[in-house]
């Protein structure tokens, strides 16, 4: 098992390793990012001040061996537009999207369980049929569209719920509710097809045959079984939202991660988008890490098929 | 009652509870400001230029105070009078007394002196720390409540440079505090005169501040607190008025009259901005085809300013005429736009211009498309000019690119002839030949857009004038020759429309560009 995780270990850090290369470069490819902070009529002396003054003027070999060097004692560098250590706003937004990614899990887990479970046992009726449905939309609907109906309604008509900002737990619902809408309907999905394929296995048959009441049979025998894949699934998806809920966070002015990418990236903030890639890099490689560890430890083929 | 129906009942109840917020139920002692951008979010005013001024105005004083109406004020900042010597080389400011800095220390001539050699520093990237850099040839504090700055050459514009009305060079910022803590401690925690003490900035999110007891210029102040958030997307901004949680939002044009009919007050910033186009010069200048004066009057005759007034910009909108005209300058230096220097629109004139220009099977011209903060309307306003020209036969390509990659290629002369734009704040008349002076003049170089040796001499003119009626002749020549060789695009001027809360009361947002003067809403 210790050479499984350190293997994997391994793995993830090489592909860190990787990655900083090459968002050093794509960091760079956008442009040049004394083209938003100098005024209009700035010379080419003062070009040269602040590239200078920002370290730009030197050579890239040593601009990425110093944003490495930083990066392994945790020095990100400053922010070019917002000129603050980018440790810091990583500070102030990354637990900002891990607790809306949290809400958001939970408000998936708490639609897609009973949804799926339901589904496989009542396969083929109107109450597949729904859930189907409450899968399918999440999946289609744009998150955008959802997002900035929920405003426009739940919100700003009704009046029911914040619009925007993390302000009190009343702030999370609507934004949790956008992202968590999406991820219920795969969650949904695989917690059905593997409530179906347990359902019809030996041992619930059996259980049923002994008399085992249903309800026990679906939540405790069945429901134990059908959720190895959802957990993983839920594992992945958890990081997937705390990095990728750009527009969630758009329209709900939400400070977290995401939107400080965006911002990062339209200005050309190199240490903002190195520092957000890396640490999201990070995140993902560690959870994904956590999976294939608990998979390993569930699962023995896989541990030994390494 | 079954389990299910109790348990949607307490869910409701938790979810009722939680609806309204704190800051939403507190009493009006807050006035919370939503904006759609914060631009860089600095508070330093050394690192930003003009659009960071809607929140370090209330935190921080000028050296020249302004009225919402933009014109200088002997009550408005922090130099209660100023004169110059005979020569126009040596101004003189007259500091206020006892004006103290949020950490208890006295403002003096010391502050001033070392504010205005750091806004001209080389860390520096305010709007004119460049032309401030050039003018000034020494700083001089003969008192602790007077200041001299004696410049190079005779001019009138030093007032203005730091006033409140242009960037934020004027600002008076606490020397001690600043050379104690360092200028990274100023830039997360700075200290000004201002009536607002800075308080919280979570970056992306929101800037909060405090009310000092008691100030100078406003007395004490009518909202404890202040806090500008952040909110990127309209409908929000929108959801947040209606529901109490912001007094102050900008909107867009076209959700005004929604708005109105909903009761919110609608406080429209006249020509705020003019919306204006140019060709990119090449390394050398203008290059072919509009170096030819008859192809540029062509391409301006195209446009129909009144279907883009109404169409893209809501009806908010009025017919523009003079490149790089400012109507807030115009009504300083005298200049009057007559009835024949509006443009007509007029395709079968420019067809026929273009075809004595020998292009009457047109031409290619490259349209860059990107948006602007406060121009959301970008795109679509290219599509419209693009879509004119092809109308006179001009082959129109549009480029989509954001703003940063358009003005690479601007000031790198990498795409001569093609044609960009931009929203140009509204101003006086000094911040209008500052415009000038950064893209109507040749020596500008990177930025300059006209390339005109009779422009270059009168605005080399105006800033060595002295005279006042003198430099009023050679701004109002500039915007003569200007229009007559057709040295630009202009299109609309736009009005900006803010919304209010229905408790908000009187406002006067002013005509100072990037300032909205929410001090004066503070005053009791």
């Amino acid at each position: 098992m210790l050479r499984f995780v350190l293997f994997r270990l391994l793995q993830s850090l090489v592909a860190l390793a990787i990655l900083s290369v090459v968002v050093f470069i794509l960091a760079r490819a956008t442009g040049d990012p004394l083209h938003m902070i100098l005024p209009m009529n700035a010379s080419a002396e003062d070009y040269a001040n602040a590239r200078a003054y920002l370290g730009l003027d030197r050579p890239y070999l040593q601009q990425y061996l110093s944003f490495v060097g930083r990066a392994l004692t945790g020095d990100f560098g400053t922010s070019i537009r917002a000129r603050r250590p980018v440790i810091e706003l990583l500070q102030e937004r990354l637990p900002n999207s891990l607790k809306l990614a949290a809400f958001a899990m939970g408000v998936s887990l708490a639609i897609a369980f009973p949804l799926g479970v339901m589904a496989a046992v009542r396969r083929g009726t109107g109450v597949d049929r729904a859930a189907q449905i409450v899968a399918v939309l999440g999946q289609s609907l744009p998150t955008f569209w959802v997002a900035i109906i929920l405003v426009e309604f739940v919100a700003g008509r009704l009046q029911w719920l914040p619009a925007g900002g993390a302000d009190g737990l009343a702030s999370y619902v609507l934004p949790g509710f956008t992202l968590g809408w999406f991820v219920v309907a795969g969650m949904m999905r695989l917690l059905r097809s593997g409530m179906l394929e347990v359902l019809d296995s030996e041992y619930v048959k059996l259980a049923r045959l002994k008399g085992v009441a249903e309800r026990r049979v679906v939540w405790v025998h069945a429901l134990k079984n059908a959720l190895i894949p959802v957990v993983t699934f839920a594992g992945i998806y958890f990081a997937v939202l705390v990095t990728t809920a750009i527009v969630v966070e758009t329209v709900f002015a939400w400070p977290g991660l995401g939107r400080l990418a965006y911002d990062g990236i339209t200005s050309r903030d190199f240490p903002v988008i190195q520092a957000v890639v890396l640490v999201t890099a990070i995140l993902v490689a560690a959870v994904n890490l956590c999976v294939d560890c608990v998979y390993a430890l569930i699962d023995p083929r896989i541990r030994y098929a390494r | 009652m079954t389990k299910t129906n109790r348990t949607i009942l307490l869910s409701l109840l938790v979810l009722a509870g939680m609806a309204s917020p704190a800051w939403a139920q507190a009493a009006k002692s807050e006035l919370t400001v939503a904006l759609s951008s914060f631009s860089a979010e600095t508070v330093d005013p050394a690192l930003q230029g003009h659009n960071v001024k809607y929140y370090l105005s209330l935190m921080f004083d000028y050296l020249v105070g302004t009225t919402p109406e933009g014109q200088p004020s002997q009550a408005g900042g922090l130099a209660s009078k100023w004169e110059s010597s005979a020569d126009h080389k040596r101004w003189t400011f007259h500091l206020r007394r006892g004006v103290k800095f949020h950490d208890g220390t006295e403002m003096t001539s010391e502050d001033v002196k070392f504010s205005l050699q750091r806004a001209m520093g080389k860390r520096s990237t305010t709007g004119y720390a460049g032309p401030l850099r050039t003018l000034i040839a020494d700083i001089e504090t003969p008192a602790p409540d007077r200041v001299v700055i004696v410049t190079k050459e005779p001019t009138l514009i030093i007032p203005t440079y730091l006033s409140r009305s242009l960037s934020t060079e004027g600002i008076v910022l606490p020397k001690k505090y600043i050379e104690t803590n360092g200028d990274d401690v100023f830039a997360r925690k700075p200290v000004g005169t201002g009536p607002y003490k800075f308080v919280e900035q979570v970056v992306g999110s929101h800037i909060k501040m405090t009310a000092v007891d008691n100030h100078w210029r406003i007395g004490v102040p009518k909202y404890k607190n202040v806090t500008f958030r952040l909110v990127p997307e309209e409908t929000t901004r929108i959801a947040l008025l209606r529901r109490g949680e912001v007094d102050v939002a900008d909107v867009s044009r076209e959700r005004v009259k929604e708005l109105e009919k909903e009761g919110f007050p609608i406080h429209m910033r006249k020509e705020e901005a003019i919306i204006h186009a140019w060709w990119i010069l090449g390394p050398d200048g203008r290059t072919p085809p509009t170096n030819d004066k008859r192809v540029r009057e062509a391409l301006n005759l195209a446009i129909d300013r009144g279907e883009i007034a109404q169409s893209i910009f809501g009806g908010y909108a009025e017919p523009a005429a003079i490149p790089m005209g400012l109507t807030w300058a115009f009504k300083d230096v005298g200049f009057k736009v007559t009835p024949d220097m509006m443009y007509a629109y007029d395709p079968a004139r420019a067809k026929k211009l273009l075809a004595d220009a020998g292009l009457a099977g047109g031409f290619s011209l490259d349209v860059y498309a990107f948006q602007l903060p406060g121009f959301p309307e970008g795109k679509a306003f290219a599509e419209a000019i693009a879509g004119y020209w092809e109308k006179i036969g001009v082959k129109s390509k549009l480029i989509p690119v954001d703003y940063p990659a358009f003005r690479k290629m601007w000031v790198d002369r990498k795409a001569p002839g093609a044609v960009g734009y931009y929203n140009i704040a509204n101003r006086d008349w000094i911040g209008a030949y500052a415009l000038l002076e950064k893209q109507g003049y040749t020596p500008s170089k990177l930025n300059d857009t006209v390339n005109d040796p009779e422009v270059d001499g009168m605005l080399a003119q105006v800033m060595r004038q002295t005279d006042r009626e003198k430099i009023n002749a050679l701004m109002r020549n500039v915007y003569t020759r200007l229009r007559s060789e057709h040295h630009g695009l202009p299109i609309v001027f736009v009005h900006s429309p803010y919304a209010a809360s229905k408790t908000l009361g009187k406002w006067n947002p002013g005509s100072v560009m990037y300032d909205l003067f929410l001090d004066e809403l503070a005053r009791k």
